[in-house]
């Protein structure tokens, strides 16, 4: 009787092949290890997130679609096509000539225009390198963790606030004069908001600064900065009292745009923070080796005082932003955008 | 010289004249439906910034998200100011026998220049719907910058918005313009256009002068110096000076064979 005819045979046969099999494998494998490193040594693969950006000569870049003036303007159309400008763009640009250097090839930056509350998102699904857009690297929220942040690209991001109602500012100032007995607590500062209408931008660092601390005003949440302007000019009575937002941004609209809106002062004229805060870069944890290559653009740019002729470019000198736009400002990607920008309303807050 | 010398001399000298006239008929009829074909496109782009100018205050509504100026309704709106200006319809040209007046080359060329503007406007849509931003800087000149340099990257004509003085380094005139320019500037505005064989006669430029009606003057009008809306210094210019200039540029074949 061959093996065949054997039903006992059989049945023993096979995990016999299948032990040949595998031991076949694993020798298999052993060689693909070998072919792996001479195929390395020939033509290296991306080995991290560096190497990938050099080989595709792209950087994806993430930045606010609602505009934080001066570090990211509207989107504008120029002779050039559309463009997009700001001291955030500006960095962006320093960071992907410095790109282009270490790759010893040309890297083109992909912008992608998309919701504040997005950016962590796209940037936690891999559809993004880095993002950038006024971004502080110090606020305690959740949907911020898992993140990592560069070295500050810009001091003094604190919170603020702003108002257009003189009685409000007055009755803000008279809560911060020092206090004649005592001393005053650690929620000092939120405290001098109570009771009145705060509005702040969904996903931003004042929304979250509201939640953990604005115990008792009445809460407003706004999609932008813009629609809490619409909103607060559209109604007077009951409406918002005050706009929380990142102190720079603030006093550029209201200095520049807004101008019947003030910033906060304590009593001696003072600016008044709620916060300090720096701004930063923002990257995937295990991104390691693209932190340590945007930490060195911004400390050499810091070293160098680029980055306060940045700031000083931004901040204090007199410009329209088309202009500059059309001079230096970066294209980006239309299919990336959303398609009909708008920049939303404000709700009461129903959370609380 | 023998009969049989003389007779083949004279017929030479037929075929040589008959020849030469051939040719130089052949360079008139060319030179002729370039020129007409320059100024139809130069008249196209003019409808083209016409249609922009008309739906400025709707495009820098800041109240209102998308707009609804798409490509479609802008070429809807082109065909019908172009038709105004030149009574011919797009719509029906493929289908018109071609003439003197509607040359071959412009069939071709003018259907490349709506899609051209309709690449532009498309582009823009992102720009134009955004609620909430007022000016977006989509105006006359900066649609033009832009449809001229798609329509010149895909055919072999070009098409350029210039001025003495642009605000667009990329607008600056060449030496033939600038002197164009010059001369128009000294003038009474006029319908007129300009053209010229240059470059030994291997190439038709027609440029065709733009003047500042009332709406320009927001950002090109008094007081001079002053910033408009979108950075530039304010030219101080006046209703009917001379703005610039819309130029074409079309490379002739017939005698350079």
């Amino acid at each position: 009787m061959n093996r065949r005819d054997s039903g006992v045979g059989g049945v023993n046969a096979a995990p016999r092949w299948a032990l040949l099999c595998v031991a076949l494998a694993w020798l298999s494998l052993q060689g693909c290890g070998l072919v792996y490193d001479a195929l390395q040594y020939v033509a290296p693969a991306a080995t991290d997130e560096l190497d990938a950006i050099c080989r595709l000569q792209r950087v994806h870049v993430g930045m606010a679609v609602e505009p934080f003036r001066p570090f990211v303007f509207p989107a504008i159309w120029t002779d050039e096509g559309s463009r997009i400008t700001g001291l955030d763009v500006e960095l962006v640009r320093h960071i992907v000539d410095a790109l282009s250097q270490q790759c010893g090839r040309p890297v083109t930056p992909v912008l992608h225009l998309v919701r504040f509350r997005d950016l962590f998102l796209q940037l936690s699904e891999g559809k993004l390198d880095l993002f950038v857009s006024a971004v502080p690297s110090n606020v305690p929220a959740p949907a911020w963790a898992g993140f990592a942040y560069s070295i500050p690209y810009f001091q003094h991001g604190g919170l603020a606030g702003i108002t257009r109602r003189p009685d409000v500012s007055d009755r803000i100032r008279q809560r911060l004069q020092p206090p004649s007995e005592g001393v005053p607590g650690a929620q000092a500062g939120a405290q001098v908001l109570d009771g009145l209408a705060v509005a702040v931008q969904d996903g931003t660092a004042s929304q979250h600064y509201a939640a953990a601390n604005l115990k008792s005003s009445r809460i407003v949440r706004c999609d932008s900065l813009p629609a809490a302007f619409e909103s607060a000019e559209a109604v007077v009575d009951q409406g918002i009292d005050v706009i929380l937002g990142a102190r720079p941004v603030l006093e550029y609209m209201v200095t520049r745009v807004k101008k019947e809106w003030q910033l906060i002062t304590q009593a001696d004229g003072k600016p008044f923070f709620l916060t300090s805060a720096q701004y930063a870069v923002v990257m995937s944890e295990g991104s390691y080796r693209l932190r340590w290559f945007v930490n060195g653009v911004i400390f050499r740019l810091d070293e160098s005082g680029q980055l306060e002729r940045m700031r000083a470019r931004w901040m204090d000198e007199s410009y329209a932003f088309p202009r500059r736009a059309a001079a230096e400002g970066l294209p980006f990607d239309v299919e990336k955008m959303v398609m009909h920008y708008s920049q939303g309303a404000c709700r009461a807050d129903r959370m609380r | 010289m023998n009969t049989g010398t003389l007779i083949a001399t004279l017929l030479a000298s037929g075929l040589l004249a008959w020849g030469v006239t051939d040719v130089r008929e052949a360079r008139a009829v060319e030179r002729a439906e370039a020129e007409e074909t320059a100024r139809l496109l130069a008249k196209l782009m003019r409808a083209g910034r016409l249609v922009i100018d008309q739906n400025q205050t709707m495009i820098d509504d800041p109240h209102k998200g998308d707009k609804g100026f798409t490509p479609d309704v802008f070429e809807q709106q082109l065909i019908v100011e172009f038709r105004k200006e030149t009574a011919i319809d797009l719509r029906t040209l493929a289908a018109t026998p071609s003439s003197i007046l509607i040359p071959p080359l412009a069939k071709e060329l003018l259907p490349a220049f709506v899609l051209a503007s309709k690449e532009v406007v498309r582009e823009a849509q992102v720009v134009i719907n955004q609620r909430g931003i007022g000016y977006k800087n989509f105006i006359p000149a900066t649609y033009g910058s832009q449809a001229a340099r798609r329509f010149t990257g895909q055919s072999h004509v070009r098409l350029k918005q210039t001025t003495l003085k642009p605000r667009n380094p990329k607008n600056e005139p060449d030496d033939y313009e600038a002197s164009v320019l010059k001369w128009l500037s000294g003038r009474p505005n006029a319908q007129a256009y300009v053209s010229e064989l240059t470059d030994k006669g291997r190439t038709l430029r027609v440029v065709m002068p733009i003047y500042y009606v009332k709406d320009c003057l927001k950002c090109h009008g008094e007081p001079k110096g002053e910033q408009d809306i979108s950075g530039y210094p304010k030219e101080g210019a006046r209703e009917g000076d001379l703005a610039g200039a819309i130029t074409v540029t079309v490379p002739l074949n017939v005698g350079n064979r």
